[in-house]
């Protein structure tokens, strides 16, 4: 089992499937389509430009660089977030406001945040690979491959 | 943080629950980046106009604002209206467009409609500290304004407006508005979207700085637009035009990061390879300013358009520009002038539509599109 530390953004516990992608995310390309807005239901990207194409991020430990694009970002995610249709836990290169918006919106509002913990480092896409089931701790900022 | 008793006061709950959250929300928000303070803003930006009848928490938020009886603190602005009107499709997904209007009118919000607001009743001067959301705004407010905010999320816009703070962190402080990547520039015809489209692709979320070009405030706002989209870029500089660069050495800590260059190839490698197959037009992405419809719809006068032809007019301006001649000469060619968001009508509507922007904001967000320069746009419309 693979140890790797980040730094603690948003605490809370998760643990689930990787889904990995080294381009930046735009949430809002990616997420805004009425279907991914129904309670239960799910988180697919429909942003053409993106290697995530028609993946489901619902449960899933989603893994990349960056946000890109739009302020509907926090919205969005606090919406899949309110749904319970979000990743279960987030790990980010370089956490910026939109993310950490969404997470604390569903936080503060609804109790319903995810952990979120930056990492730094490439060696990351090299320690884990899509499918790998992984734990996040967002308090320590820990991540376990398992 | 460091937290002033009147602040804890709303913390607590003595100006009810909904401003409670606001206030916890902004404390959080600022903890996750390190910020000291929360400090006051001088205007608000909303980017959550397009009521999009699927949401759940941003409605039930809004709602327990207006329960409250909140008010906004600071002047504050609208992004556009989705284009609720156009057809059936669009009528049914923003049916709550009336509801959510009414909210932001009881919060005291004003309705300029326009993501261009800093064109309008919203324009901060240098060094103004901001609560603001809307991609292409915070840029243009940051970059060519010379005013502070970060890239804030819609409800944390609105949670800074009610408080009149924002968590000072990121793009309020000094050292993190200096720049790390250079743009060289080797091209023949400058085209600012399709430039602010690379730009925003390479630099991410990083400042990037772009050597001197000869570029108007209109262009500006378009290529901040792309830049925005296409990456998440919140700041960039133009050597000797935008004010934090007045030259290369000021701008930069010693030597860049990084350095890139951007070639004709590159802009052109953006373009439509058959702008004829184009279905339909669209222009003003963010909204069109008054001097730019002037300038576009030159191009028409006394033509006839093959194709649908759109003008995303700034609602302010648009009023304006409906008072000239070329506005009729414009009209009589066949193009349409709209005041919503061209992203938000389309995304509904048939995908057989391929539609040719010059705005590479709409180009990336919008299903089905394909970008062109403004000729490539002209020769399609048959101008």
């Amino acid at each position: 089992m693979t140890t790797l530390k980040g730094r603690s953004v948003i605490s809370g516990r998760a643990r689930g499937p990787a889904m990995i992608t080294r381009m930046p995310v735009n949430f809002t390309a990616a997420l805004t389509k009425p279907t991914n807005a129904i309670p239960g239901r799910r988180a697919v990207v429909k942003d053409r430009h993106h290697d995530l194409f028609k993946k489901n991020l619902k449960g899933t430990v989603l893994i990349f660089p960056a946000c890109i694009g739009s302020t509907y970002t926090g919205m969005l995610l606090l919406e899949l977030m309110h749904a319970r249709s979000a990743p279960v836990a987030i790990i980010v290169q370089r956490a910026d406001p939109l993310l950490v918006s969404g997470t604390v919106l569903a936080d503060v509002w609804y109790d319903r945040g995810i952990p979120v913990v930056e990492y730094e480092s490439d060696d990351i896409y090299e320690k884990i690979r899509t499918g790998q089931n992984v734990e996040v701790d967002g308090e320590t900022g820990e991540i376990k491959v398992l | 943080m460091k937290i002033e008793p009147e602040q804890e006061s709303i913390l607590n709950g003595e100006s009810g629950r909904a401003m409670a959250l606001a206030m916890k929300t902004l404390v959080e928000y600022g903890k996750a980046f390190g910020a000291e303070r929360l400090v006051s803003i001088k205007s608000g930006h909303l980017a959550g106009t397009f009521a999009i009848v699927t949401y759940k928490a941003y409605y039930d938020i809004l709602d327990q604002m207006v329960a409250d009886g909140v008010k906004v603190k600071v002047p504050t602005t609208t992004n556009p209206r989705p284009g609720g009107d156009l057809n059936l499709i669009n009528r049914i997904a923003f049916s709550k467009q009336k509801y959510l209007e009414d909210c932001l009118k009881s919060l005291g919000v004003t309705l300029n409609l326009s993501c261009v607001c800093y064109e309008g009743p919203n324009e901060p001067g240098p060094g103004d500290r901001l609560g603001w959301a809307e991609s292409s705004a915070v840029q243009f407010a940051n970059s060519v304004l010379g005013a502070r905010t970060n890239r804030n999320s819609i409800l944390i816009d609105l949670c800074s407006a009610v408080t009149g703070l924002t968590p000072e962190f990121g793009y309020l402080l000094d050292e993190n508005r200096r720049g790390k990547i250079l743009v060289k520039l080797d091209v023949d015809r400058i085209d600012p979207s399709a430039l602010g489209f690379i730009v925003g692709r390479e630099a991410v979320d990083q400042v990037p700085v772009i050597e001197h070009f000869d570029i108007d405030r209109i262009g500006l706002k378009n290529m901040g637009g792309s830049m925005a989209a296409a990456g998440g870029v919140a700041l960039f500089h133009v050597e000797g035009i935008t004010p934090e660069a007045p030259d290369l050495k000021s701008v930069f800590d010693g030597e860049p990061d990084r350095t890139i260059t951007v070639t004709q190839k590159d802009l052109d490698a953006l373009r439509f390879k058959e702008p004829n197959k184009a279905d339909m037009l669209v222009m003003g992405c963010p909204q069109m300013t008054y001097d730019e419809a002037t300038e576009t719809a030159g191009h028409f006068v006394g033509k006839r358009v093959k194709k649908p032809t759109w003008f995303c007019m700034i609602p302010e301006h648009k009023e304006r520009f409906e008072k000239t001649e070329l506005y009729e000469k414009a009209l009589a060619a066949g193009v349409e002038f709209y005041s919503h968001c061209p992203l938000a009508a389309l995304t509904l509507k048939s995908k057989r539509k391929l539609v040719l922007t010059n705005s590479g904001k709409c180009y990336y967000y919008l299903e089905g599109s394909e970008y062109g320069t403004l000729e490539d746009c002209l020769q399609a419309a048959g101008v």
